[in-house]
């Protein structure tokens, strides 16, 4: 439904997105992931139409979103991230207007108009003023304005942000419900909501698309387990124990208050070190309070596609550099 | 067209709901008002010269300093609100062409200008009436003079759109088309005079003849002449800034 082929697009030096490819398939719900500044809204505006690719292309529904802007916007249920509505209209006259103007025929307007404000939740604020409705409405009637004329697709911008853990939830509820009937695109920074509503995640940092699939697939394969390990011990004892274990990273011991010392050690993949860990604390006569692995969460995943290649792509700069700043000298010196 | 039949109606629901537009409105019938009644005193007067009436209505430079002003204060928020607000997003996404709505907003900000104007309409025609004046008024000149100033304010609402659309701020864009309306009405003379010879070429003289708004008030449409070629540069002159709207709003599809 949603196809993006190496797409860029620059506000004069600043290149906003650089070269992103995927996919949405029909029936799926996608969370596009991203710290602030990725380029997400950038990517769901140019598919939205709102502006053009400097490179590459999009299409939506099978229609070009260059060529083709008003078919592939038919297609589309947007909502932008600050949800901008006209504060001087009650919600269900703009509801109206925006139904009527995004083409729904005139007989099933009232329909249209009911049928979203129902899905969306918002019929108790219907004859209420857009300007003086909550955040949490404003959200939702956003929601409405995107669902009014029907389209089979949704793109949601940031569709929880600035809300309450209530509303967020209630938000959330509705995205699922959508999902039936709908292909959703919904960005979000909030990775727990993402984990939760969508099937499939696509993280985009830099303007660079930095991972594509399942979430939980994708934070089995990509991000490291911990194992986190407790004994009544000295941390220079715990430390000691847990080196030389294949496959098992140590940490930094840290002492607790009661005569107690805990580590974290990252694992490698594919390595379950409790059994070796646990005979070895037992025959340095260490009592063991606590042994246990820890899944690798999706914020531990984002961290590592987005800081963590920040940190890998600056070390290998500066490993790049660092020879580099050494040689004038012998440049010069090798110089006839 | 659509699109802008559902642009044009929300404009001008929104028209009638805005305080802005209710202050405009109350200003403008005074005004009119106190110039109608200035008129009308004129006309127990000069009774013979019944022919010079709508020059007298519409010749007045006080007549033109409303013209200069409310098309600017009428069309500022056009697109300027709409940008600093972000509705413009929605707006855009719509499955609309950029024309129906820029072509939607301009018919609302004519159409209300025209709810303006039209009382004085009723006031001329009550001025036949025994009890009033009992005048035998020509409404030829006054038509002329009503399709000059249609004319007109239909290509000063388009220029006050297209100021609109190419900032975010209202107060920018009101001061842009009061600046432009200002210039039409009282440079082309000047300029003309600056010129000497030059303003003699024949295009020159046509373009400043053309631009000369109060002269051609004077000397035309409130005389009851309707020469082809003002509408046609009025008109043109209108369709010619709703272009520019339109390229100015579609920009940033522009890669």
């Amino acid at each position: 439904m949603i196809r993006v082929s190496l797409l860029t697009k620059r506000f004069g030096p600043t290149v906003a997105v650089d070269g992103i490819s995927f996919h949405v398939s029909r029936g799926e719900v996608v969370g596009f992931l991203g710290p602030n500044g990725a380029g997400k809204t950038t990517t769901l505006r140019v598919l939205t139409g709102y502006h053009a690719a400097t490179e590459g292309s999009a299409t939506i529904a099978g229609h070009d979103v260059a060529t083709a802007s008003l078919e592939a916007r038919r297609q589309v249920g947007y909502l932008p991230e600050n949800v901008p509505i006209y504060p001087d209209l009650r919600v269900i006259e703009y509801l109206r207007y925006r139904a009527a103007l995004k083409g729904v025929p005139g007989r099933e307007l009232r329909l249209a108009v009911d049928r979203a404000m129902d899905k969306a939740g918002i019929v108790e604020v219907a004859r209420k003023l857009c300007g003086h409705v909550s955040r949490g409405y404003r959200q939702r009637v956003g929601l409405a304005d995107a669902l009014v004329a029907n389209p089979p697709i949704l793109i949601l911008d940031e569709p929880t942000s600035g809300l309450d853990p209530n509303q967020r939830r209630r938000i959330k509820q509705v995205v699922r419900d959508l999902a039936a009937d709908h292909t959703i695109l919904f960005s979000s920074h909030i990775l727990a909501e993402v984990q939760d509503v969508s099937s499939r995640i696509l993280v985009i940092h830099r303007g660079r698309l930095r991972a594509d699939g399942a979430p939980q697939e994708l934070v089995t394969t990509s991000a490291r387990y911990h194992v986190r390990v407790v004994a009544k011990c000295s941390a220079a004892q715990l430390t000691e124990a847990t080196s030389g274990i294949a496959g098992l990273e140590a940490g930094v011991a840290t002492t607790g208050g009661d005569g107690t010392a805990s580590m974290r050690c990252a694992v490698e993949r594919g390595v379950d070190p409790r059994a070796e860990l646990g005979e070895r604390l037992l025959r340095a006569g260490i009592a063991v309070l606590e042994l246990k692995v820890e899944q690798p969460s999706l914020e531990e995943f984002f961290y590592a596609v987005t800081e963590g290649t920040d940190r890998s792509e600056e070390a290998a700069l500066a490993a790049a550099t660092a020879p580099a700043q050494a040689t004038p000298g012998e440049v010069e010196g090798d110089e006839p | 067209m659509r699109g802008a039949f559902v642009t044009f109606k929300k404009e001008l629901l929104s028209y009638c709901v805005s305080p802005v537009s209710w202050v405009i409105a109350v200003v403008f019938y005074l005004w009119r008002g106190f110039e109608l009644t200035l008129v009308a005193q004129q006309f127990t007067l000069f009774r013979a010269d019944q022919d010079l009436f709508p020059t007298a209505t519409y010749g007045r430079g006080s007549t033109f300093l409303m013209v200069m002003l409310v098309p600017g204060i009428l069309t500022m928020r056009c697109f300027a609100e709409e940008r600093r607000s972000g509705s413009i997003e929605p707006l855009m996404t719509a499955p609309v062409r950029d024309g129906a709505v820029v072509l939607g907003k301009w018919a609302a900000a004519a159409a209300f200008f025209g709810l303006l104007w039209l009382p004085s309409v009723f006031i001329l025609h009550l001025l036949e009436y025994e009890p009033f004046f009992n005048a035998d008024l020509s409404f030829g000149p006054v038509f002329a003079a009503y399709l000059g100033m249609c004319l007109l304010s239909g290509m000063l609402l388009a220029f006050g759109c297209l100021a609109s659309s190419l900032t975010d701020n209202v107060l920018l864009a009101a001061v842009l088309t009061i600046m432009f309306c200002f210039g039409l009405m009282q440079l082309p003379q000047p300029i003309a005079l600056q010129l000497g010879e030059l303003a003699q070429h024949f295009y020159i003289r046509e373009l400043l003849d053309k631009l000369d708004v109060m002269r051609n008030f004077s000397e035309w449409f409130s005389r009851g002449l309707i020469d082809t070629s003002q509408i046609a540069f009025y008109s043109g002159g209108m369709l010619f800034f709703l272009f520019l709207t339109t390229v100015s709003l579609s920009s940033r599809r522009i890669a």
